[in-house]
């Protein structure tokens, strides 16, 4: 099964091209103008009711204290039990949040088997041990740990998926906004789940399985790679298949919220950073003023030739009365 | 038309909704009756012949029909260069960022839609649902800007057919939203309605030449060629606040005088100049606290520096920056510590912070909330709060609270100063908009401002009765809804005379100094006159 191994890596990294490449196009961004929303948690003492630095009186003779652990404290509940979408849509919650603390946990075993070949590279294998011994033991919880992963998470991923398909299908208020991706998103994810439990229903020697698949994946091993096709069950290949595939599509869809919202919060509702002369911001945005502006409206005055400043410097044009 | 989806906006229907009195949010009583209420005035079919009014029959901008298919063709292929300008740095720099990630990652999980009071308020009609338009700029966005497959595209997004009746449906559309952005607060992942109905307007003038008269010629044009929106020019300002010194001399028993172009100021105060002509009290009162407090200000009589008005806020990012850069100019020139935005929401927003990156060595501003705060506690004024004995209730401006966090400084103030002070359910970062917001309260075209009267401020009507449940209901207990901000007082002033509201509830409305004046002790009682308002 060298293919499926070539696969792999052919989807890992078709995954982290298009991701560092879409991180990087949104990281690059123009500076914009400040467009801050508040509540803003990085707030020092103000964030709970909303405030802002501009609540002081000559607040830029003041100096600027950020609460990071406030934006900490906002983020994690956000990511992890979808808070905003308890707070304001609680019937898509009970859909969404099952939904995406699957994929935490997923993502959770992937870091695990990640972790547990790391240490079978430095020699700490979890197969030649003996009994009773700290690193038998520290692998029997290992391994169980990564199968009530499993469990869980694909139970909750499952009933998530259903939940999530029944309400875009019957809440006219989803359904009227749903394209067929919407669908199509939520069975492909809710797939992964299902094969998932339906292997480890048929393998007992999954997480041992998908041990040793990491194993040749990260090590390159080629001996392994030949003997462990054998042991994974057909429907344990149907799950592979589909995860990679899933892991190649993932990027070209609205689904990357899951770094642009790093972007969405940190980079616009919480910018609230002051335009300070010789700031890197100033230097920034004198740099954009410089720019050819082509509005074509008349009152804007461009000419092909005019930057932004030129215009916004200048009155409007006498055609501006339309 | 009945369930209306997102690709109805292209239909050929000659009205693509309907607004019903009885489908509208319930008011409480007296305000319950719906054979009482003045409804919507119907457009003449000769108006509807010739302007565009198949969004819902209200028109708030008055787009002229084309004439020909040569026409309609132009103007489409405007749009779509529009379209495509909007995505591109060099000419939206200014927005670029947010605008292209509100476009690419929502999830179309309506989370936001019943925080938005123009939806909840229309009984939640379909087109003003937050994500309604959004949705449509986003199918177009996929379909004209972004590269790729059209079957994949279409997939991932959905289709749209590109028409004239999108583009005068579209139009109209941007005008009903106030851009509060309540419904950005509830988006778990970032998105922000209230952004992309602001870049559409913005793609429409600015690529187009189309907005509202009332903010482009009559707004930020008049302001840059007269110096202000209102029309004033430097004269007719300072004759008018010459009377208003003497007017608020002779009440209060204080001679006030407003300094005008003092070098070396420690405040250049900038009012929003439709308080020197609507509420008189205002700017009188601010002169008057100003003094009595030992402060060294000035108003300006330069062309734009006393009007602190930039409609350019809502519509137009060029007309923003020629306003604002005037501002910062004129403070410059006057070598002034600081600029004090007036009583004024979206003012403050945009010189306080939207500006911000567009000056250069800019003068440090702040709004009149935190000044007011800082007098008032200073021990400066002496102050008996006994004399304001009656209700009072807060609307905080959105572009004070949301976009600002300016929420505590005006707080502390009524706590000291308004013994009967309450709070509106919701309030601070969550408040509901005025209904005049993005500069709807100067828009009346039309049947406009019977929509923004009866939809746009819906809730905060019904809010405003609510803060005041405890009191007798009647016009026999006057009370006092403190809106530090013009545009919002523009807003309450049309729908306390709407519905009556004075006679019915004894529901009045006026600024924060007004309050401050009242209770000095230095003053002659009984400077708020509800007889008089």
């Amino acid at each position: 099964m060298f293919w499926l191994f070539i696969f792999t890596y052919l989807s890992v990294l078709i995954f982290l091209a298009v991701v560092i490449y879409k991180f990087i196009k949104i990281a690059t961004a123009p500076v914009h103008l400040r467009w801050e929303l508040y509540p803003v948690p990085h707030e020092k003492g103000k964030a709970s009711y909303g405030g802002s630095i501009l609540e002081e009186v000559d607040w830029w003779t003041k100096k600027r204290e950020k609460d990071h652990l406030g934006e900490l404290k906002v983020m994690v509940p956000e990511i992890l039990l979808l808070k905003g979408v308890w707070e304001h849509n609680k019937e898509l919650w009970l859909g969404s949040f099952p939904f995406h603390f699957a994929l935490y946990l997923f993502i959770g075993n992937i870091a695990l088997l990640v972790i547990g070949t790391l240490l079978e590279i430095t020699g700490i294998s979890p197969f030649v041990f003996k009994a009773n011994s700290f690193w038998n033991s520290f692998w029997i919880i290992f391994r169980t740990v990564i199968d009530v992963l499993i469990w869980v998470g694909s139970i909750l991923g499952i009933l998530g998926s259903f939940r999530l398909l029944f309400t875009r299908i019957v809440n006219r208020n989803l359904s009227l906004y749903s394209t067929p991706s919407h669908y199509f998103n939520i069975i492909f994810i809710g797939a992964i789940y299902a094969t998932a439990l339906i292997w480890r229903l048929n393998d007992s020697d999954m997480v041992r399985n998908l041990m040793v698949y990491y194993f040749v994946i990260i090590t390159f091993s080629k001996e392994i790679a030949v003997d462990l096709p054998l042991q994974i069950p057909a429907i344990g290949f149907v799950h592979i298949i589909i995860s990679l595939l899933f892991i190649i599509y993932l990027p070209f869809t609205h689904m990357t919220h899951f770094f642009a919202k790093y972007f969405t919060y940190h980079s616009v509702r919480w910018e609230d950073t002051p335009n300070a002369p010789g700031s890197k911001i100033a230097e920034r945005v004198g740099a954009q003023l410089n720019q050819t502006v082509t509005w074509a409206a008349p009152h804007i005055g461009a000419d092909g030739n005019k930057n932004w400043i030129a215009i916004a410097s200048a009155a409007p044009s006498k055609e501006a009365k339309r | 038309m009945k369930n209306i989806k997102i690709r109805d906006i292209s239909s050929p229907v000659e009205q693509l909704a309907e607004i019903k009195l009885e489908e509208l949010y319930p008011l409480p009583p007296p305000y319950d009756k719906i054979e009482e209420q003045p409804g919507f005035k119907n457009l003449s079919p000769e108006i509807r012949a010739k302007y565009e009014a198949s969004l819902d029959g209200v028109m708030a901008v008055g787009l002229k029909k084309p004439e020909s298919e040569e026409e309609e063709k132009k103007l489409i292929d405007a749009f779509i260069s529009g379209l495509n300008k909007l995505f591109t740095k060099e000419n939206n720099w200014t927005f670029l960022q947010p605008l292209t990630l509100s476009m690419e990652y929502c999830a179309r999980c309506q989370t936001c839609n019943m925080d938005c009071p123009i939806y909840v308020g229309s009984g939640m009609k379909e087109i003003y649902r937050p994500t309604y338009r959004s949705e449509v700029l986003r199918r177009l966005y996929f379909k004209y800007v972004k590269k790729g497959s059209k079957i994949y595209k279409s997939f991932q997004n959905g289709g749209i057919e590109l028409n004239w009746e999108l583009i005068a449906r579209l139009f109209e559309l941007s005008y009903r939203c106030t851009l509060c952005r309540r419904c950005a607060q509830s988006c778990p992942i970032g998105v922000d309605n209230g952004l992309i109905t602001h870049e559409l307007r913005k793609m429409f003038s600015m690529e187009m030449g189309l907005s509202p008269k009332e903010l482009h010629e009559k707004g930020t044009v008049q302001q840059l060629e007269v110096g202000s929106s209102t029309g004033m020019n430097a004269l007719v300002v300072k004759d008018n606040m010459e009377f208003i010194d003497e007017d608020i001399s002779e009440r209060t028993g204080i001679k006030v005088e407003s300094k005008w172009d003092v070098e070396g100021a420690e405040i250049l105060l900038i009012h929003n100049s439709g308080e020197i002509l609507t509420w008189p009290e205002n700017p009188g009162a601010f002169a008057l606290i100003l003094d009595a407090a030992g402060i060294k200000w000035t108003l300006s009589s330069d062309l734009v520096g006393y009007d602190g008005v930039n409609y350019g806020l809502f519509y137009d990012d060029v007309q923003l920056a020629r306003v604002a850069m005037k501002h910062l100019e004129i403070a410059k020139k006057l070598k002034v510590k600081k600029i004090v935005m007036g009583e004024c929401g979206h003012e403050s927003k945009a010189m306080g912070v939207i500006a911000d990156r567009i000056f250069e060595g800019a003068v440090p501003r702040e709004t009149a909330m935190t000044l007011m705060n800082d007098i008032v506690f200073s021990g400066k004024i002496k102050l008996n709060p006994e004399r304001n004995w009656f209700p009072v209730t807060l609307h905080d401006p959105c572009n004070l609270t949301r976009s600002m966090g300016v929420i505590e400084p005006q707080r502390k103030v009524l706590r000291y100063i308004a013994p009967k002070f309450r709070e509106m359910e919701p309030h601070g970062v969550r408040n509901y908009c005025c209904g005049g917001g993005s500069g709807f309260a100067v828009m009346s075209a039309y049947n406009f401002s019977d929509w923004r009267i009866q939809v746009a401020s819906r809730m905060k009507f019904e809010q405003v009765l609510n803060a005041f449940a405890d009191e007798s209901p009647g016009p026999e207990t006057p009370k006092y809804v403190c809106a530090p901000c013009s545009n919002c007082k523009g807003a309450f002033r049309d729908m306390f005379d709407f519905y009556g509201a004075k006679t019915k509830s004894g529901l009045y409305y006026a600024g924060l100094v007004e309050l401050i004046v009242n209770a000095m002790v230095d003053v002659n009682e009984g400077f708020i006159d509800f007889d008089m308002m």
